[in-house]
């Protein structure tokens, strides 16, 4: 019997023990990145870095939630050097729960704008997305929009479609509207917003572009980086309903169209800090920066790199901004508002 | 007073009763309920603050929803099941072998992936409303994402449950029932419901239990539909809320729920224990009429409906996908992965079948009857929620790691992190009453005779386990293996938390891309899922068919 628990064992471990990152990390070259993102783009990036500087970058993939709880309870234990994610909110609260270090890269500091970095630089942004309208091009006219508060007007009863609360950009897009206009006004305006709605919000960005096309709404809110994907698009279908709209930047005259950013902070317990630092850099240099734009139809942080074609086809806009710790210090207040209103 | 004497006596004769099988009995005990109890421990701290919030804005929205998806699947699960299974069981007609392998295969298609098709195939300018169009049908679109849209995908999904238990249930009836009734004069409707149905209803509602399982285990479905769900509601809690102590709460109220659920289908089964008797009674011949006339077009269609909503269509859909999208996706490394995912789903689906071996014989050598509540604990983890299970494993191997590195200075950390250790322990917890159930319920098929003569002729109880016990239940073995394999192939939650990043799985692919809304390249890595699962199901259903000499056999053996 005890030969049998012991064969058992030996087993378990033999047929799933690998090399541990943390041993390896440290004889050799590799740092460890914890991602939410997990486009195509990025895997030809990380390769590009390791042929680069010979490091071997080790990725985890899930959402940005999972991996702070895994990165909390791992403690200084954890193999992780690097938490990146897919809007400023997530990497504000990993600060605050004390997950993130600071660093010190004159690279960096010079590179990155201000406003898309932490105070303490506890992360940089990479990469932009605008949260915008887009609208039919023959049953809206460009003039009739102005900014997210007009969408409140009755004319649009009915017209609108967007997704639903759960969804972490519309919940930046209203922490945007709270810290701007104040919370009694940014509850009016999703309560004007949910009787606007042109149907339960339901599916992805995507969705509510092709909802568009197949008349069900006049206009929706969505992220740029959506309508990049669906003009290239393999699916025929996709490719039809994402020109079938046009983009409008809202809030010109006031603030500024809502931007959300995808970013990346170094762990406070990574192991191999500098390899990491290093990564972070390669990514905010102008030719990554230009790829993520070209490949991913981001806008780039670093102001020295062109944007593409496409994203230049939509016209150069005013930001909003807003600093973006706020969208993460706001996050929870967006929710609760959304609950109150009603907004699914 | 009474209860305390109980307990002492108890505890008196502790060391009698005991035997090295007690032992072993609590050490897998122990090691299995790790992440139950320390959920179980985070709930002692007590409610988050946002627990207000939840009770009044949306808990009892949450609430409803999912009682009425459990409802309406259910109902429509129970419906297709039921009427496919006493179709197959009881008429011969052309196909009917492939019709009935067909009939599984909706388990091989991951729920949500399937709630994504269905909005390809009716959605606007949809595969199916093309084809709806072109034959003249004045259709734009049929809205799926609502709470209807919801019941379907799942009741089309998930119905193969019912349809197993009920089919088994159908198969096993004695001959004798089905004369005694023609006999008197029953019309075969009235037998099917006053007699067939009643007789197999502790294998139906065994099914549905599991449906219902796997309703409010579904998120990515319910998400994407934007149905408000008590599970949904328990992720938003989580990550929109910040509130993981009154998520972890909202988990502990599903289980108990789930718990009660449990014990009203055991109450009810052994209420109607006498469906079990009569299996001892010679099984009917199975002779099936054989089908003619108009009644075959009906009986056709009746079978072709799911296969065709649950299985054909998802599929055409995937493929015209795969087709898109065929270039770029696929690749040698796909096929690497779709390798790794066989061999963790292999390996894990071999330590939880060993696990429940190990935990059905020794529980049944143990005297310490109280131990085996570990049963019940063992089979809890199938109703958390994944990433619920995921804390609760983190934040254990966590403490085992802490405890190794202050008080033994080992650094035990890379075993964790470094490897898919910690992934086939989740699994185990998750799966195991997936092969725990139906290796305990054949098991005792066999009676005790066999295993006491052995143990007369002086035998081991272990060498009459590898000699008589297990070769007696190979059938069972091996199915529950494949069984398991196959929820193994289609976890994500857990996967994608605590893999380790050598290792990717083709759910955790196909959901990378789905995730980002690039449904047509979740495609390939889906349809190899599905290919794969699908061989299995198919081995599955040919090996039960072999199986069905079995009770014969056991019979013999009483």
């Amino acid at each position: 019997m005890r030969l049998l628990l012991l064969l058992f064992l030996g087993l378990f471990i033999s047929c799933t023990a690998e090399k541990s990152s943390k041993e390896t990390a440290k004889d050799n070259q590799s740092i460890t990145l914890y991602t939410h993102r997990h486009y195509d783009t990025d895997k030809a990036i990380i390769k590009k870095f390791e042929d680069k500087t010979g490091i071997t970058v080790n990725v985890v993939k899930a959402s940005a939630d999972e991996l702070m709880q895994k990165l909390e309870s791992e403690g200084d234990q954890s193999p992780a050097d690097l938490l990146m994610t897919v809007d400023a909110g997530r990497l504000v609260r990993a600060k605050e729960m004390g997950l993130l270090q600071s660093v010190e890269s004159d690279f960096l500091t010079t590179t990155i704008p201000e406003q898309f970095r932490d105070s303490d630089n506890n992360w940089f942004s990479l990469t932009k997305r605008a949260r915008v309208i887009v609208y039919d091009k023959n049953r809206v006219n460009a003039d009739e929009l102005s900014t997210y508060e007009a969408l409140t007007d009755a004319k649009w009863n009915n017209k609108i479609l967007i997704r639903s609360s759960g969804n972490i950009y519309n919940q930046s897009l209203m922490a945007s509207i709270i810290a701007n206009k104040g919370k009694e006004n940014a509850k009016i305006w999703a309560e004007g917003m949910v009787n606007n709605f042109a149907r339960t919000p339901k599916g992805n960005d995507r969705d509510q572009v092709k909802a568009i096309l197949a008349g069900e709404g006049d206009l929706a809110i969505v992220n740029t980086y959506y309508i990049g994907n669906m003009i290239n698009s393999e699916d025929p279908n996709e490719v039809e309903a994402g020109n079938a709209i046009s983009i409008f930047f809202p809030n010109q005259a006031g603030e500024g169209t809502h931007i959300n950013v995808s970013g990346i902070g170094i762990t406070k317990y990574a192991p191999n800090k500098k390899a990491a630092i290093e990564f972070v850099e390669f990514l905010a240099s102008k030719e990554i920066q230009e790829l993520f734009a070209e490949a991913n139809y981001e806008y780039p942080v670093n102001p020295n790199a062109e944007s593409s074609e496409l994203l230049k086809s939509w016209g150069s806009f005013k930001e909003d901004s807003l600093a973006l710790a706020k969208l993460g210090e706001l996050n929870k207040e967006a929710v609760i508002t959304f609950d109150e209103v009603g907004w699914k | 007073m009474e209860i305390k004497t109980k307990v002492t006596f108890k505890l008196k004769h502790l060391k009698r009763d005991s035997n090295q099988w007690s032992f072993y009995v609590l050490a897998i005990g122990l090691f299995i309920s790790i992440p139950a109890l320390s959920i179980l421990f985070y709930l002692f701290n007590g409610v988050g603050e946002m627990w207000q919030h939840i009770t009044t804005y949306f808990l009892f929205d949450y609430i409803k929803n999912s009682v009425i998806l459990i409802l309406g699947t259910s109902l429509l699960s129970f419906s297709i099941g039921t009427s496919a299974a006493w179709i197959v069981c009881k008429y011969d007609f052309r196909f009917r072998s492939l019709i009935e392998s067909l009939l599984f295969l909706p388990l091989a298609i991951p729920s949500y992936i399937m709630a994504y098709t269905y909005v390809g195939l009716l959605g606007y300018q949809g595969l199916l409303i093309g084809w709806l169009q072109a034959i003249g049908l004045p259709l734009q679109k049929i809205e799926m994402m609502n709470i209807q849209g919801l019941i379907w995908v799942l009741s089309f999904s998930l119905f193969p449950y019912v349809y197993v238990g009920a089919k088994t249930m159908f198969i096993s009836f004695p001959k004798v029932i089905q004369e005694t009734a023609t006999l008197l004069g029953a019309s075969s409707k009235r037998y099917f419901f006053r007699i067939a149905l009643p007789l197999a209803s502790p294998a139906i509602i065994g099914g549905l239990f599991l449906v219902i399982m796997e309703v409010l285990n579904d998120y990515g479905a319910a998400k994407y539909f934007g149905i408000n769900t008590f599970t949904t509601g328990i992720f938003r809690t989580w990550t929109a809320l910040e509130d993981i102590q009154s998520a972890i709460y909202l988990s502990a109220i599903l289980v108990a729920l789930v718990f009660l659920l449990n014990i009203l289908v055991k109450w009810y089964r052994r209420k109607k224990s006498y469906a079990l008797r009569i299996t001892t009674l010679e099984p009917e011949q199975r002779k099936r009429v054989l089908l003619s006339g108009k009644k075959k077009y009906v009986y056709y269609s009746i079978l072709l409906i799911p296969v065709l909503f649950g299985f054909l269509l998802p599929v055409i859909q995937l493929l015209y996908w795969g087709y898109l999208t065929f270039h770029t996706m696929f690749n040698t490394a796909l096929l690497t992965i779709a390798l790794q995912s066989l061999f963790v789903g292999g390996v894990a689906a071999f330590f939880i079948v060993t696990m429940s071996i190990m935990l059905v014989y020794f529980s049944r050598w143990n005297n310490l009857k109280y131990l085996n509540f570990f049963k019940r604990i063992a089979t809890i983890g199938y109703v958390i929620p994944g990433a619920i299970i995921g804390i609760g494993i983190i934040r254990s191997s966590q403490s085992i790691i802490n405890f190794f590195s202050d008080y033994i200075g080992l650094n035990i950390g890379f075993l964790f992190y470094g490897s898919s250790v910690v992934l086939i322990y989740a699994y185990i917890f998750r799966f195991l009453a997936v092969s725990y159930n139906p290796i305990e319920a054949n098991s005792l098929k066999f009676g005790k005779y066999l295993s006491e003569s052995s143990y007369l002729l002086a035998s081991s109880k272990i060498k009459t386990l590898f000699k008589i016990e297990l070769p007696l239940l190979r059938y069972t073995l091996v199915s529950s293996f494949l069984l398991v394999f196959v929820d193994i192939l289609k976890e994500l939650p857990l996967t994608l938390i605590l893999k380790p990043y050598t290792l990717q799985t083709l759910a955790t692919k196909s959901y990378e891309y789905a995730d980002d809304e690039r449904v047509a390249e979740a495609a390939i890595p889906a349809l190899l899922l599905i290919a794969i699962i699908s061989c299995v199901m198919i081995f599955v259903s040919y090996w039960n068919k072999i199986n069905e000499k079995s009770p014969k056999e056991a019979n013999r053996f009483e």
